[in-house]
């Protein structure tokens, strides 16, 4: 029992060193800005200005989209740049397991993404009159949020290759059209039939859902769904991710 | 756990697709020694260093460090060993303090260890004056020394270095090698690829020679040497030799074969007493005035180019003649395996 509360402590120590180096090392990345920062910002204002709905209505939706941004970032950033120095061997061949080597970078992309996604949280409660109306679903959107998020980037970023684009492009595939089926654009209660069935599978949906339940909205689903689902997709993406390493290392 | 070996292979084996990488080698490296692994490019040597340090999995077959299993007992076997691959992976964006401070903390090392023993190595690798400095702006050479400093953080038992001399300037190289040397006196085995056959000559205690992902041979050394005494030679200067001077001492009895290397001949022979004699005997009949005679024994480079097949020279058939030239190019053209 000692031993394994010792191994496991251990375990957690290292994770999160290796966080706090990619923190430092990578948070003022170009790519990590480009994707993490500026392209959710883009985004969001290029579909609201010009729309009928009042900005206050849209704070969930740049909420969820910072955090999809900036926590699926990180991942696709260090990892193919360390892959390129060869620095992702030192964790390789340094006495920790994968999972915690993985859990210290889902961690890197866990903080950065809460961190960008508190900017349109505060913007919302300063200058639109947003109110956090359920503290509970927004603390659980954004840690099960950015979790998810950060590990759907570790698991792209199995992708063997030495740059972030390498791994960037084929994230965009996925996640540009998550925003189409997410309730982003339209509401999940106004898209068709397939189309709501289409996007009880999209994560994002319910990262906007919880948004827009903490800041007193209505969710088509409901919160407890919202979370059953995310929690699903971070074990799922994490898992993956895991697999997905190990078959690199097999490919080495 | 206590083991003879430090370091043992068991039919390791890497695939990729129909290639072979490295096929079914086994190996035992002992405690306190410079074992080395020479073998051309391509041989396999980076994919077994990257098998034994974890960071690929094998195909087949087994490695253990200090008794434990790379792949079943990670940790423990990890613990052991200090790693320093071919590229100088430093981070760049991180001062060289922060280099080993991060190393040490991969490592879980309690703060006060790791902090004095950052200090050890920087002092020890002349490195400490400029400790705050980003590695991006150190040279090559500074860059090697902060990843061995980084691969010995841990105080680890193994220490793997992948062509630790590659592409350094002279002063570098030789800081390198008395430094490997140094930690060699003080216990530490050292597993070390090298496509440098003086550097595996000069410093490994034995030598496994791969080629084509299999080992020709391991031996020290001089046993490796002994190995192809048909490598003999003696090497003759004259004053003024004649044109024909090559073919007539081609025709000397005993001589295999004759090469001339700038102002030498050499004779390659089984049996270099009685070619000494004979040519002896041809100086004086020829009315030659010696400059040098020498007998001159195999080099490791000759059991390489006998295992491997591999000729450095490519002109004339003739692997005396451009040895220089052809290392050089060996060197130039190295790429990761």
């Amino acid at each position: 029992m000692k031993e394994a509360s010792s191994y496991l402590g251990r375990e957690a120590r290292v994770a999160w060193a290796i966080a706090l180096k990619d923190m430092q090392t990578y948070y003022t990345r170009p790519p990590s800005l480009m994707f993490g920062v500026l392209f959710p910002f883009s985004l969001f204002l290029s579909f609201s200005i010009g729309r009928n709905a009042p900005l206050a209505q849209q704070i969930p939706i740049l909420i969820a989209q910072t955090l999809f941004f900036a926590s699926s970032s990180i991942g696709p950033v260090v990892i193919p740049s360390e892959r390129a120095n060869q620095t992702f061997d030192r964790f390789l061949t340094s006495p920790v397991s994968l999972l915690s080597i993985l859990i210290g970078k889902t961690l890197a992309g866990v903080i950065f993404g809460i961190g960008i996604s508190i900017i349109p949280i505060i913007i919302g409660i300063a200058f639109f009159r947003s109110q956090i109306t359920n503290i509970g679903a927004l603390i659980a959107c954004m840690v099960l949020s950015s979790v998810g998020f950060s590990a759907m980037g570790i698991m792209f970023a199995s992708i063997p290759g030495q740059s972030p684009g390498q791994v960037m492009m084929p994230l965009n595939f996925v996640r540009i059209p998550l925003l189409f089926i997410s309730g982003v654009y339209t509401p999940v209660r106004e898209l068709p039939s397939w189309g709501q069935a289409g996007s009880i599978f999209s994560p994002l949906t319910h990262t906007i859902e919880l948004a827009r339940y903490a800041l007193g909205g209505e969710t088509f689903f409901g919160p407890f769904l919202n979370i059953a689902v995310l929690t699903m997709y971070t074990a799922v993406f994490l898992f993956m991710g895991i697999r997905f390493h190990v078959m690199n290392q097999r490919k080495e | 756990m206590q083991t003879e070996h430090t370091i043992e292979a068991l039919d390791l084996t890497k695939k990729y697709g129909d290639l072979v990488a490295v096929d079914h080698i086994n190996f035992t490296v002992k405690k306190g020694e410079i074992f080395g692994f020479l073998g051309p490019n391509g041989a396999g040597k980076t994919t077994t260093i990257r098998m034994l340090t974890g960071i690929s999995i094998p195909t087949e077959g087994t490695a253990t460090i200090m008794g434990h299993d790379i792949q079943r007992q990670t940790i423990k076997a990890k613990e052991q060993m200090g790693i320093v691959p071919d590229v100088s992976n430093v981070y760049n964006e991180l001062s060289a303090w922060e280099n080993l401070i991060f190393t040490g903390r991969l490592y879980d090392m309690p703060k006060a260890f790791r902090e004095s023993r950052a200090e050890e190595l920087l002092k020890m690798f002349g490195l400490y004056e400029r400790r705050r400095e980003e590695v991006q702006g150190f040279s090559r050479g500074m860059k090697r020394r902060i990843c061995i400093a980084m691969a010995l953080m841990n105080k680890s038992s193994i220490l793997f270095l992948d062509e630790p001399t590659s592409g350094l300037d002279v002063q570098s190289v030789l800081i390198i090698r008395d430094l490997i040397q140094k930690l060699n006196q003080q216990g530490l085995t050292i597993f070390l690829t090298t496509h440098n056959i003086e550097e595996a000559s000069q410093m490994c205690d034995r030598v496994a020679i791969i080629n084509r992902g299999k080992i020709a041979a391991i031996n020290t050394p001089e046993k490796l040497k002994r190995t192809v005494k048909s490598l003999q030679s003696v090497e003759v200067a004259f004053e003024a030799a004649s044109a024909d001077a090559l073919k007539e001492l081609k025709e000397l009895p005993n001589v295999s074969e004759a090469v001339k290397t700038g102002d030498k001949f050499r004779l390659l022979t089984h049996d270099p007493a009685s070619v000494l004699a004979s040519t002896w005997n041809y100086t004086q009949s020829n009315n030659l005035k010696l400059i040098t005679i020498n007998t001159i024994g195999p080099s490791l480079e000759d059991v390489f180019v006998k295992l491997t097949g591999i000729r450095p020279a490519t002109e004339n058939d003739n692997r005396w003649a451009d040895r220089r030239g052809g290392r050089q190019r060996m060197d130039e053209g190295r790429k990761k395996e």
